[in-house]
């Protein structure tokens, strides 16, 4: 009796989306088969990871030479940076306590390497290696080395769903660096637009000016650079500017991401090998 | 009807179905990835009508609505509706020639993409025109050489 079945079928399936899509009240049973589905993540990555591993089979060893000096001369210029970096952090976070300000500017970071990607191409997503078991949870903010590229949505033991800045579903209250003008950034659906909305005519922005999150709203942590303003274009009459903006980070591109924890508050923070605090180590000439 | 059913296989033809259907893919490319689930379901209730039906056929979708982090029941019932109809016709499914299965199979999956993108919609998302039936096209191209092959495994295995 086909028909019957399918209409028991048709019934739950009813409920479960109802008591899913609109009341949330399955995140857990999702969760736990999402756990069981890891070995599915891990192969559909599998070929990614063989194709790497065979291209590295064929470098010479010139190229990694050449690549070894490169990345040591960068990772000079980043030192520097960072020792600059490490005395402006500890003056800019005394002049906070003076302020009594609570918040401290260093982000605890882990490193996640996209597995997968939504099958569904009207909705962007990631599906990253690090889960609930790493301390991963809803909401924490995920860059790439260039900007932010989105948020967790949803976690099991060993993978996380990632929502992307660029899905139509997403927004990140952002500011623009040059003077603090502060705006919603939204999703298109588009991978390399997002839209600047309500921003009244009379603002002072321009195309190239650098948009960063701007902490408010609670979600993302603040100053992450987010998007640079690509198009500004005013229809006389409107009340608002349509702006288009370009996003830092390389949503469709990378594979290596950063998960943010936000600073830890006074109750101590876990020692995770995999974790740095933004303590950068001292400064020292010769490694022994 | 096949006479013989491998176990083994259709175990591992799931699996690297839900597999391909999250695995890293061009992304211009990705509105055109067949509807990988759809086809296992289609397959195995077409051979075997006796064994696998629609709760399988649902189970199956609840994984997919996992892996796609669409609501729950979403593609359980698309899958549960693929099997129904595969069920109501599988006979007069086995005396079409090769084309007009085919063509069976487009609709089937055809079906099943709409319900899913009607379930989608009524929850929020947006309207994208028609090109989420390109699943079921790109399924209906390689219906032919996917039954085939599978067809193939089940009398070497089973």
């Amino acid at each position: 009796m086909p028909g019957l079945r399918l209409f028991l079928v048709v019934v739950v399936s009813a409920a479960l989306i109802v008591a899913d899509g609109r009341f949330g009240k399955l995140s857990e049973v999702r969760s736990t088969l999402a756990t069981g589905l890891a070995p599915v993540y891990w192969l559909g990555n599998a070929p990614a990871n063989l194709s790497d591993w065979f291209a590295g089979l064929f470098v010479s060893k010139d190229d990694l030479q050449q690549e070894n000096e490169d990345l040591k001369a960068r990772l000079l210029i980043l030192e520097r940076r960072a020792l600059k970096y490490a005395a402006l952090a500890s003056e800019n976070n005394e002049l906070r306590q003076l302020l009594n300000s609570a918040e401290v500017l260093d982000d605890r970071v882990i490193v996640g390497e996209v597995v997968g990607v939504s099958p569904d191409p009207f909705s962007h997503e990631l599906v990253i290696n690090k889960g609930s078991n790493d301390g991963v949870r809803e909401g924490l903010a995920i860059l790439d080395a260039h900007g932010l590229m989105g948020q967790v949505i949803q976690t099991s033991k060993f993978t996380s769903r990632v929502l992307l800045v660029s899905d139509s579903s997403h927004a990140v209250p952002v500011e623009v660096v040059r003077n603090g003008l502060r705006a919603i950034l939204l999703g298109t659906g588009d991978p390399n637009t997002l839209d600047l909305v309500h921003v009244p005519n009379t603002a002072d922005i321009r195309t190239g000016d650098l948009l960063v999150s701007s902490g408010l709203g609670g979600r993302f942590p603040r100053g992450y650079p987010v998007a640079e303003v690509s198009d500004i274009s005013q229809e006389p009459g409107d009340p608002f500017v349509s702006i288009k903006a370009t996003p830092m980070a390389e949503l469709n591109q990378s594979r290596m991401v950063l998960v943010v924890f936000p600073a830890p508050k006074a109750d101590g923070d876990r020692s995770d090998p995999n974790a740095f605090n933004g303590d950068l180590p001292p400064a020292e000439g010769e490694a022994p | 009807m096949l006479s013989v059913i491998s176990y083994p296989l259709f175990a591992v033809s799931i699996l690297l179905a839900l597999v391909l259907s999250i695995s890293l893919f061009p992304l211009d490319w990705l509105t055109f990835r067949p509807e990988w689930l759809g086809l296992m379901v289609f397959y195995w209730t077409f051979r075997a009508p006796g064994r696998f039906g629609i709760l399988l056929a649902w189970c199956l979708g609840l994984l997919l609505d996992v892996l796609e982090s669409t609501p729950l029941g979403v593609n359980g019932l698309a899958m549960a509706v693929i099997a129904f109809l595969v069920l109501t016709m599988h006979q007069r499914l086995r005396m079409y020639p090769l084309i007009q299965q085919c063509l069976m199979v487009f609709l089937v999956l055809g079906i099943n993409q709409m319900l899913v993108h009607f379930l989608k919609q009524l929850l929020g998302a947006d309207n994208t025109g028609f090109s989420y039936l390109w699943p079921a096209a790109t399924g209906a191209l390689i219906w032919p050489f996917l039954s085939g092959l599978l067809d193939n495994l089940n009398r070497k295995l089973g």
